[in-house]
């Protein structure tokens, strides 16, 4: 028992540390660069899962940490885009992704009492995180500046809206459901750090 | 623009958002496998009669129970479930899975025929433990390969859907009728359990 | 606000305007005509400044190849993706132009934003899956467009509340869809450049109504957008035209394609308003308080890419004309 638990722990941290080739998938949806951008959150699951979670999140907190959130986490993508641009290491790091969109998760279902700047910082960290691996897929994929344009804007308009409307649910139900979307969050976040375990023995 | 000041609905707008959300999330790919991905991942806990059951039978305890029962139950499920997973994927050795599993069913569809009604931690601990044996069956049996977060994600969504179809039906209890038919469900539902729990012991 | 924040602002808008007007550059046109049910003879039929076989190479579909003005293509025939390289050096657009062995054309447009095209192969294959293709373009048409995208949000700031609204977007719809039809029909016919400045125009019009909504000023436009989104929303209709025109038609299916991107441009449309709407209302929840100059910014934008247009258009006007 003992053994297996530190195999799997060896495991993850191979993961961490030995960074996949990233496989530039763009899609091109033939509106260009902009909307190829907007296209891209969409159907990068873990990307979506930590702004969907951040802005619930956020919601959660009442509208001065959303205001915060709302800026703080595309500014922190577009910055990490960039730096991911400029220096592509060639990575999409599966490991810290998964952990902050099921992180981002755990809070929206306990519900945490995190004071607004701890928000903001988790915001920044999880943006510039994802923003670094989009930057370096994004590139090499022959993406332009627009793409991640795209990406940030999209994000922006996900996060304010998504924040907006939590802040402004009525107290039972409406709540109860946010915080049982946010365990969906962090459970999917659970199962895939077990298949990127299982993947890496 | 400055349409006049109005709170709104907030409700139906992030629902309608997140529903608009789902549909990208599941389709906008264009290359076939990872919708697929998240289809089988979807369809995976149906599959089995006795999960679905038990997941069926935590909404409806979770419905018997009430507040706040009624919703630290979904809650924490997807989330022990998970974790369950997480072991299987892992390999960690866990004896006595299909029992588990069995007794699980017998159990909750027992707590719904008699009603019942434990302090919250208990029944929180005691469907944690059945949260972990259904997930690290899932762990253990989940296909390789393919788009596995489209796949976990169709998964949780799923297991979470067949808690809400329980929730809504133990709302019934409300009634003198209904509460005798969510009686009756759990009965059956424990019936099923042993019989799946006579298949564990003797197949 | 203050004088020297405005020259900052119009600076910044004016320099932001290089980026969008990018569609006035030069556009080079291709002939390509089917000899044999493989083979076909290509040439720039029209150019820039520089010839476009200097700066332009075309990437033929897999299975093609070119000995001199012949194009040999194998058994599947020109089917497949045609992209061009060299774009945006120059040419911001080409236009590709096949003539069909049995009478029939078809015209493509590549972009820099979208630098190639899928090929059918033969002009039987325009099935109504082909016609299908032209929702696609028409969100596409919409989604670049975007002086029609600026004037609808000109519209969005000068409306008041939400019935207005309704009538105001039905009312552009309407008309825009009725200019769309008679154009494409052959109906009428509106020459490009007048039709373009008049465009612009429209945008500008709206500058100085937003201005007075500002002020809590009363005009007739305040009062009534929805008159104004009509009779600018039949300009724009013949804008879109013009836009399906150089995408081409498949001529043995006109009425259908036509419904197709006119319904494509109302779901582009109808998403930027909802999204538009979405994020004031998300403002609003959240309290924002901004400067005044970044609420009034949506407003400057609409008045100054207006102004811009206007006489950037003006003058492809009457260098035309002279």
């Amino acid at each position: 028992m003992r053994r297996m638990r530190l195999r799997a722990l060896i495991a993850l941290a191979t993961i961490a540390v030995a960074p996949m080739p990233a496989h530039a998938h763009l899609v091109e949806t033939g509106f260009g660069g902009f909307y190829d951008g907007i296209a891209h959150l969409a159907i990068t699951p873990a990307d979506l899962l930590v702004v969907i979670a951040l802005a619930l999140f956020a919601g959660q907190r009442g509208t001065r940490t959303a205001r915060m959130v709302v800026f703080a986490l595309p500014l922190a993508w577009w910055l990490g885009g960039l730096i991911g641009a400029r220096w592509s290491v060639v990575t999409t790091l599966p490991l810290l992704t998964t952990l902050s969109f099921a992180l981002a998760g755990v809070l929206v279902a306990l519900n945490m009492r995190v004071r607004e700047i701890g928000v903001a910082i988790f915001a920044v960290i999880a943006g510039l995180l994802h923003g670094v691996v989009n930057g370096a897929t994004l590139a090499p994929g022959g993406a332009s500046g627009l793409a991640l344009a795209g990406v940030v804007s999209a994000i922006f308009f996900l996060t304010a809206v998504l924040s907006a409307e939590v802040t402004a649910l009525p107290a039972g139900w409406p709540g109860i459901a946010v915080r049982v979307a946010g365990s969906w969050i962090a459970a999917t976040g659970l199962l895939m750090l077990g298949w990127l375990a299982k993947m890496a023995r | 623009m400055n349409v006049k000041k109005q709170r709104g609905r907030p409700c139906a707008v992030l629902g309608a958002t997140l529903l608009m959300l789902l549909p990208v999330l599941a389709s906008a790919h264009q290359e076939a496998g990872q919708t697929a991905g998240f289809v089988a991942g979807l369809a995976h806990p149906v599959s089995g009669f006795d999960h679905v059951v038990a997941m069926i039978a935590v909404g409806l305890w979770g419905a018997v129970l009430g507040p706040p029962a009624i919703w630290v139950l979904p809650v924490a499920f997807p989330m022990m479930m998970a974790f369950g997973g997480l072991m299987g994927l892992l390999g960690i050795p866990v004896p006595g899975i299909e029992i588990g599993i069995a007794v699980s069913a017998i159990v909750l569809g027992a707590m719904v025929l008699v009603q019942v009604r434990p302090p919250l931690w208990v029944a929180a601990v005691l469907v944690a433990i059945f949260a972990i044996f259904h997930g690290y069956a899932h762990g253990r049996e989940l296909p390789a390969g393919g788009n596995a977060l489209l796949y976990s994600l169709g998964f949780v969504i799923a297991t979470g859907l067949l808690h809400l179809v329980g929730i809504l039906l133990g709302e019934a209890h409300r009634w003198a009728m209904g509460r005798r038919i969510v009686r009756a469900a759990g009965g059956g539902i424990a019936l099923t359990g042993l019989f799946f729990l006579w298949r564990a012991v003797v197949a | 606000m203050k004088i020297w924040l405005r020259g900052v602002l119009l600076t910044i808008l004016l320099l932001l305007t290089q980026g969008v007007v990018a569609h006035e550059m030069s556009m080079a046109e291709m002939e390509l005509r089917q000899i044999s049910p493989t083979e076909f003879l290509w040439r720039w039929t029209a150019s820039g400044n520089r010839p476009a076989g200097e700066v332009l190479k075309p990437l033929w579909p897999a299975g093609c190849r070119t000995e001199q003005a012949l194009l040999r293509c194998g058994a599947d025939g020109l089917r497949g993706t045609l992209a061009i390289k060299g774009m945006g050096q120059g040419y911001s657009a080409a236009m590709i132009k096949v003539y069909w062995l049995d009478g029939q054309a078809r015209v493509y447009t590549l972009a820099s934003g979208r630098p190639k095209v899928h090929l059918s192969g033969s002009s039987a294959d325009d099935t109504p899956q082909g016609a299908w293709s032209y929702l696609y373009l028409g969100i596409e048409h919409i989604l670049l467009g975007v002086d029609h995208l600026l004037f609808v949000l000109g519209l969005l700031l000068i409306v008041q509340n939400r019935w207005m609204l309704v009538k105001t977007v039905t009312a552009f719809t309407v008309a825009h869809s009725i200019t769309l039809a008679v154009a494409t029909l052959g109906i009428a016919h509106v020459a490009t450049a007048p039709l373009n400045a008049s465009i612009a125009l429209s945008i500008l019009f709206l500058g100085p109504e937003i201005v007075r909504r500002w002020r809590g000023e009363s005009s007739f436009t305040i009062r009534h957008p929805w008159v104004v989104a009509f009779a600018f929303g039949l300009l724009h209709g013949f804008g879109f035209a013009s836009g399906l025109a150089q995408l081409g038609l498949p001529e043995n299916q006109i009425p259908l394609a036509l419904l197709l991107f006119n319904v494509g441009v109302e779901i582009g449309q109808l998403g930027f308003v909802l999204g538009i709407l979405l994020l004031e209302r998300a403002f609003r929840l959240l309290e924002f308080h901004w400067p005044k100059f970044i609420e009034r910014l949506p407003g400057y934008l609409v008045g100054t890419l207006g102004a811009f247009w206007t006489i950037q258009r003006v003058f492809i006007l009457l260098r035309g004309a002279a």
